[in-house]
């Protein structure tokens, strides 16, 4: 018999304690978020701290909410009418939705991509450089190397470099997904929120952006969408699974795709009938 | 317990899980046939059926390849997670233990087959007294297998220190037989590999235990203490 509690027993290194993050770790505190469209309730009374610098995962099935929750992370529910939403989502201490709180500004600082890649129809450049512009920058070399490293950043510099200023319609699917996220870098926002990022790509093209969020996490606080299990577990540091408008599990991904704690999680993950 | 009596939306996944438990069983079944006849070849000085021991240990080495296989197969396919993926990696070690229990089976026959004279009839007696409890215990820890019983586990787990203390008190005695004669210890050596073997076994259904509370708990245990394992 050793004495020595092997690593097996011990928790796993990376593993944080979520409900106990400390004010420097945490990217977004949300605290008892409620969501109605109209009479119906699509989120109910979230409450879960996401940390910095890491990629946390929503998985669930359709319609368990998990789009709505990224999408209000930077307010774009805001854009629908009769959506009402109470509770809290603090970057830095502060309620995004606040009264006070410019949208624009959130929005700068809180990034998103989209299932299907949405180049606007311009050069390669000038989707980089697109929300730069509308920040007022005008400094031609500022901008030349704000597109060097953003699409250095978003593994397509090599591919495209000779071509900067041909139109981003003639990129491929992978590719175009690849700009839209150095368009969205390209602004040094804190966070990314990917919702689906490679549910229309193949496979060769996902694991090139699967790949990208690996390296993206070293400067941005990722969370993504996914309906792909594997992608999931693949990419992400934390997972959280939701079903019917509710957080049920909120664990590192290791433990949550080997070891779930509820029963709903195990069911889903592993495919059976709730 | 979940993976093994609820059902998988795809009927396919279900179906190789099953196959692949079913397999197992029936490897158990083979690995405990194989040790049952080896000790009572050796009880019975019954050399036809110590050969029968012997050639019949292609089937589990076959089903561990088999099994091998097949979990292979539902990896790449299936890519389980959770109870799924547990379950998988207990399976692929539960065999590896088991083809190691049907060749120290093996071991044992062959002493059967060593010319062994009247003179050593009573220590071949003291060598199935501990050959049936060991055997009790494969039966009892494919028992809790079959019903990923974690209690049972446990408790088995920790009843491997009898056969230990019963395999210590053997080599004593064999010692023994050793130092009063020393031309018997050609004799008294392929009885001491037989019992080796079967102290091997204990241990190997020990394992078997720990892969069975890794399945149901989600725990590593091995190499851990019996406290650890009883905090669970």
């Amino acid at each position: 018999m050793i004495s020595v509690k092997p690593k097996a027993l011990a928790d796993s290194p990376n593993k944080m304690d979520l409900e106990n993050l400390s004010p420097e770790q945490i990217a977004l505190d949300i605290k008892g978020l409620n969501l109605f469209y109209g009479d119906k309730q699509a989120l109910q009374n979230i409450t879960m701290s996401i940390p910095k610098g890491q990629v946390t995962a929503f998985i669930g099935p359709s319609g368990c909410g998990k789009s709505t929750l990224l999408r209000c992370i930077n307010r774009m529910n805001d854009l629908v009418d009769i959506c009402k939403i109470t509770g809290e989502i603090n970057l830095h201490g502060e309620n995004i939705y606040d009264r006070h709180i410019d949208v624009a500004e959130l929005r700068r600082k809180v990034g998103m991509v989209f299932q299907r890649p949405n180049p606007f129809p311009k050069s390669i450049y000038e989707n980089v450089v697109y929300g730069l512009r509308i920040m007022g920058e005008k400094n031609r070399r500022a901008l030349d190397e704000a597109v060097e490293t953003a699409l250095k950043s978003a593994a397509l510099w090599n591919e495209v470099k000779d071509r900067l200023h041909e139109s981003a319609l003639g990129l491929s699917g992978g590719q175009q997904q690849r700009l839209v996220i150095a368009r969205a870098i390209a602004i040094k926002p804190e966070v990314l929120l990917l919702d689906e990022p490679t549910s229309a790509l193949d496979p060769i093209s996902t694991l090139v952006i699967e790949e990208l969020i690996n390296d993206l996490k070293k400067q941005f606080t990722v969370v993504i969408v996914t309906h792909n299990m594997q992608q999931a577990a693949r990419v992400s540091d934390q997972t959280a699974f939701m079903y019917m408008g509710d957080l049920i599990e909120y664990s590192d991904t290791n433990t949550l795709f080997t070891m779930p704690n509820k029963k709903k999680t195990e069911d889903y993950i592993t495919g059976r009938y709730g | 317990m979940n993976s093994l009596n609820s059902r998988h939306i795809s009927g396919q996944f279900n179906e190789d899980l099953e196959r692949v438990i079913n397999l197992v069983m029936q490897m158990g079944g083979i690995v405990e046939k194989q040790l049952n006849d080896a000790l009572t070849s050796v009880s019975e000085a019954d050399e036809v059926l110590a050969k029968i021991v012997l050639r019949n240990d292609y089937q589990v080495n076959n089903l561990e390849v088999t099994i091998d296989d097949e979990c292979t197969r539902i990896i790449a396919k299936r890519q389980p997670a959770a109870g799924d993926l547990r379950l998988i990696m207990a399976i692929i070690k539960t065999i590896a233990d088991l083809e190691r229990i049907g060749d120290e089976a093996t071991k044992i026959a062959k002493v059967t087959l060593e010319s062994l004279t009247n003179k050593h009839k009573d220590l071949l007696l003291n060598l199935d007294n501990l050959g049936r409890r060991v055997l009790e215990g494969l039966q009892d820890t494919l028992d809790a297998f079959t019903r990923m019983d974690v209690d049972d586990a446990i408790a088995l787990h920790k009843s491997d220190v009898k056969i230990d203390r019963e395999y210590e008190a053997l080599m004593r005695q064999l010692m023994t037989y050793m130092m009063e004669d020393p031309r018997s210890i050609p004799q008294v050596m392929s009885v001491i590999w037989s019992a080796r073997a079967l102290e091997r076994i204990g241990d190997r259904c020990q394992n078997i235990c720990e892969y069975i509370i890794y399945f149901v708990k989600g725990k590593d245990v091995r190499h851990t203490t019996a406290e650890d394992i009883e905090k669970l």
